[in-house]
C-alpha cells in the first residue's frame, strides 16, 4: 500500500500543483514540484501532530499563563510560514539543485563525493539507519551553529528575535529573523552537502528536527529525568537557554535535539528551575510586534550592531542567573 | 580524450532470491531510491535493489548482458543483470540521467540534466563506458533520439524550449533551434523527429536537417515521452498534465484513439502478451493497460517511478524509423 502522505502529495501535485505550473508556463519545475508537495504535506503533518502533542502538555502542565496570548499568535504564522511553505521550498528544491549541481561537478573532476553509505556500504538499503545517523551528525551541527550565532555580535542582533520573546510556546521555535533562517539554512545546507545526506531524507530530517525543538519550547513543567533528559533536549533543558540570563552572549544548553554536545563541550546547564524567558536587550517590537515589524525591527538591530550602538547587556551567569525571575507562577 | 576511471565493484548481495522463474519487469522509483523488480507474470513486485541516491532512466546494453540504470544525484551508472536484478558493477559517471544506446549499438549518449552537458560514450562490455565527447548544453538536456544511422543524436533541452542536433563522430552541434515549450521526448519518425511539449498540448514534428518545426499535432495537455508500439504501427504518446495516452497512426501522424490513464504517466514499455506498462509519476504505481479494451490493473511500487525496462526476449524496442 503505498504513504498515505505521497498519497495526498501526488494527488496534489496532479490535480493542483502541475495544472497551475502548466498554465503558468513553468513545466520544467514539475519534477521538483513533486518533491515540494511531498514535502509541504509533511509539514502541515508535522505542525498537526505537534499541535496534538504539545498543546495537553501546555494546557495541563504550564510554567506560565498569561491573559493576553498575542504575542503568541504571531509565532503561530511563522510557524505555518516555515513550515508548510517556505521550509520544504528551501530544503528541497534548493538543497536538490545544489546537490546534484555540485556533486556532479565534483564527479566530473575526478572527486566522487563522499555519502555515509559508500563509507558503510551495509547502510545502503537501510534508509531508517543512515537517517538517524545523517540526523545525529546534523544535531551537531546544529548545535556548533547555535553556539555561533550567540558569539558573534552582530549575528545575535538577528538571533535575539527568537530570544525575545516572553511569552514562549511551542509555536516559537520558527520565531525567527529571514536573515538569521538564510545563515542557518546555509550553514545546515552546506553540512548535509558535505556529508552527502539524500535530497529524499533532507527535508525528513529537517522536520524530524523541528518537531522535537518545537516540544523543547513548549511552555510546560516538563523534565524528561536524569537518564532520558541527558539523551533528548526537554523543554526544561531548553527553557534555561531561553532565559533572560541566557541571551546574549554568555549562555548555556544549546543543543537543539541532542543535549550531547552541550555535555561534551561544558556548555550543558541541568538546574532544575524554570526560568522566565526573554531578552532584556530586545526592544518591545522584537518581543510582542507583528511578523513585519519584527523583521524590521531585526534588521534595525543588526545596522545599530553594526555600528558600535548596541545595548548588548553586561556577561551574566548561565541560566535564569541571580536576580532573575524563575517562572514559578504555575505549580509543579 | 578523458577516460572516465571505472570503479567496478561487485555487487554485495543486495537482491536476495537470483533465480526467478518468470522474466522481470524493472521500475525505477526517483524519489525511493530504488529498483522494483516485477514478476512479468503475475504482476507482482518480487524484490527491490536499492541505490544509492535518484534512479531515472534505464536501458538494455546493446550485447543483451546488462541493464543500465543512471542514478543522477548518485553519480553512478549501474550494471544489472536483467535476468536476476543483480547489481553486477557500478561505474562513476556524473550526472546520468536519461541514457540510449545508438543503432549501431556502439555509443551511449547520457544527458546529463543539473550539469547541462550531452556526454557521448562509447560502450565495451568488458570496460564499460569511455568519454567520447563531452557538449555543453543549455539548460536542462532531457530527452534523446538518434539518426537511423547512429550519425546525429538529438536532444531535448527542457529548460530552454529548444532542440539540439549533435554530430556523434565529432562532438559538433549541428543546430540549435526553439521548438516549442518544455520539449521532452524525442523519435525519429519517417525523416522527421517528433518532439512531445510538456509546456503546451501536443508534438512537434521538427525538421532534422535544421531543427524547424514543420507542423504541431495536438495530443493532450502536457505531452511528455513517445513509443513505437511493437508492431510498428502506432505511436504512443503519454501527456502528463491531461492524463491521458493518445495513440497516433505512424504513417499519417493523426491520433486515432486516446486513453484515460490517471497518475502521472510518463514512461511506457510493451509486454509480449500485449499488455503496455505505464509508470504514474504521481500515484506511485505501475499501470497494466490492456489496449483492447482500454481497461487496467495496477500495482503500487516505489515514489515516482519514472524509468522502466521488461526483461523480453524481443530485442530492444525501437527508436528510429529511418
Amino acid at each position: 500500500m503505498t504513504d498515505p502522505f505521497d498519497t495526498v502529495a501526488g494527488y496534489l501535485q496532479e490535480h493542483v500543483v502541475v495544472p497551475i505550473l502548466w498554465q503558468l508556463g513553468w513545466m520544467k519545475w514539475e519534477d521538483l514540484a513533486g518533491g515540494w508537495a511531498l514535502f509541504a504535506v509533511y509539514g502541515a503533518a508535522q505542525v498537526a501532530l505537534m499541535f496534538a502533542i504539545c498543546m495537553p502538555l501546555e494546557k495541563f502542565l504550564p510554567v506560565e499563563r498569561w491573559p493576553d496570548r498575542s504575542a503568541v499568535l504571531t509565532d503561530v504564522f511563522y510557524t505555518v510560514l516555515q513550515r508548510v511553505g517556505l521550509l520544504p521550498l528551501v530544503t528541497f528544491v534548493g538543497f536538490y539543485e545544489a546537490q546534484t549541481t555540485l556533486n556532479a561537478v565534483l564527479t566530473d573532476h575526478g572527486i566522487v563525493p563522499p555519502t555515509l553509505e559508500m563509507l558503510f556500504p551495509w547502510l545502503l538499503g537501510r534508509p531508517v539507519i543512515s537517517f538517524l545517523l545523517y540526523a545525529c551528525l546534523l544535531d551537531f551541527a546544529e548545535y556548533v551553529r547555535h553556539r555561533v550565532s550567540h558569539k558573534l555580535r552582530w549575528w545575535y542582533a538577528l538571533h535575539s528575535l527568537h530570544h525575545a520573546q516572553r511569552q514562549m510556546t511551542f509555536w516559537s521555535d520558527d520565531r525567527n529573523h529571514l536573515l538569521d533562517d538564510l545563515l542557518g539554512a546555509v550553514w545546515f545546507g552546506t553540512i548535509a552537502l558535505a556529508i552527502g545526506v539524500s535530497p529524499m531524507q533532507f527535508p525528513l530530517l529537517v522536520l524530524l528536527l523541528r518537531l522535537l525543538e518545537s516540544l523543547s519550547h513548549a511552555n510546560a513543567r516538563l523534565d524528561f529525568g536524569p537518564v532520558f533528559g541527558r539523551l533528548l533536549v526537554s523543554p526544561r533543558f531548553h527553557r534555561t537557554h531561553h532565559g533572560p540570563g541566557a541571551a546574549g552572549r554568555r549562555s548555556c544548553n544549546f543543543g537543539a535535539v541532542l543535549p550531547w554536545w552541550d555535555m561534551l563541550f561544558g556548555t550543558a546547564d541541568f538546574s532544575a528551575d524554570y526560568t522566565a524567558t526573554g531578552d532584556v536587550t530586545a526592544s518591545e517590537t522584537l518581543a510582542s510586534g507583528g511578523y513585519l515589524a519584527q523583521q524590521g525591527a531585526g534588521v534595525r538591530r543588526l545596522v545599530n550592531d553594526i555600528r558600535g550602538d548596541s545595548r548588548q547587556p553586561a556577561p551574566r551567569p548561565r541560566g535564569g542567573g541571580p536576580g532573575v525571575r524563575p517562572a514559578n507562577m504555575e505549580s509543579p | 580524450m578523458k577516460t572516465v576511471r571505472l570503479s567496478l565493484v561487485l555487487a554485495m548481495g543486495l537482491v536476495p532470491a537470483l533465480g526467478f522463474a518468470q522474466p522481470l519487469g524493472f521500475v525505477l522509483n526517483s524519489d525511493s531510491a530504488s529498483i522494483s523488480l516485477i514478476d512479468m507474470a503475475t504482476h507482482r513486485p518480487v524484490g527491490e535493489v536499492p541505490v544509492l541516491r535518484q534512479p531515472h532512466h534505464i536501458t538494455r546494453a546493446p550485447d543483451g548482458r546488462f541493464v543500465l540504470v543512471g542514478d543522477t544525484v548518485g553519480n553512478q551508472i549501474l550494471y544489472l543483470d536483467p535476468r536476476t536484478g543483480r547489481v553486477v558493477r557500478r561505474q562513476t559517471i556524473s550526472d546520468p540521467y536519461q541514457l540510449m544506446f545508438s543503432p549501431d549499438g556502439r555509443l551511449l549518449t547520457i544527458t546529463g540534466l543539473a550539469r547541462n552537458q550531452v556526454d557521448i560514450y562509447r560502450y565495451d562490455d568488458r570496460t564499460g563506458l569511455t568519454l567520447w565527447h563531452r557538449v555543453p548544453a543549455r539548460s536542462m538536456p532531457s530527452h534523446t533520439a538518434y539518426a537511423p544511422d547512429s550519425s546525429a543524436v538529438y536532444v531535448s533541452l527542457q529548460g530552454s524550449n529548444r532542440l539540439m542536433a549533435i554530430a556523434t563522430g565529432t562532438g559538433a552541434v549541428l543546430w540549435d533551434a526553439r521548438v516549442g515549450e518544455t520539449p521532452a521526448g524525442v523519435l525519429w519518425n519517417d525523416g522527421a523527429l517528433l518532439v512531445g511539449l510538456m509546456g503546451q498540448d501536443g508534438i512537434a514534428v521538427v525538421d532534422p536537417a535544421d531543427g524547424q518545426v514543420r507542423r504541431m499535432i495536438k495530443t493532450g495537455r502536457g505531452a511528455h515521452n513517445l513509443f513505437f508500439s511493437p508492431d510498428d504501427r502506432l505511436i504512443y504518446v503519454t501527456n502528463r498534465v491531461a492524463g491521458t495516452i493518445s495513440v497516433l497512426d505512424r504513417a499519417t501522424l493523426r491520433v486515432v484513439r486516446d486513453y484515460r490513464v490517471p497518475g502521472g504517466p510518463d514512461d511506457i514499455e510493451f509486454a509480449p502478451d500485449g499488455t503496455l506498462w505505464i509508470t504514474q509519476r504521481f500515484d506511485h504505481g505501475v499501470l497494466f493497460l490492456d489496449p483492447e479494451t482500454g481497461r487496467f490493473s495496477r500495482v503500487d511500487v516505489g515514489r515516482s517511478p519514472h524509468g522502466l525496462f521488461l526483461n523480453t526476449d524481443q530485442t530492444t524496442h525501437r527508436t528510429a524509423f529511418p
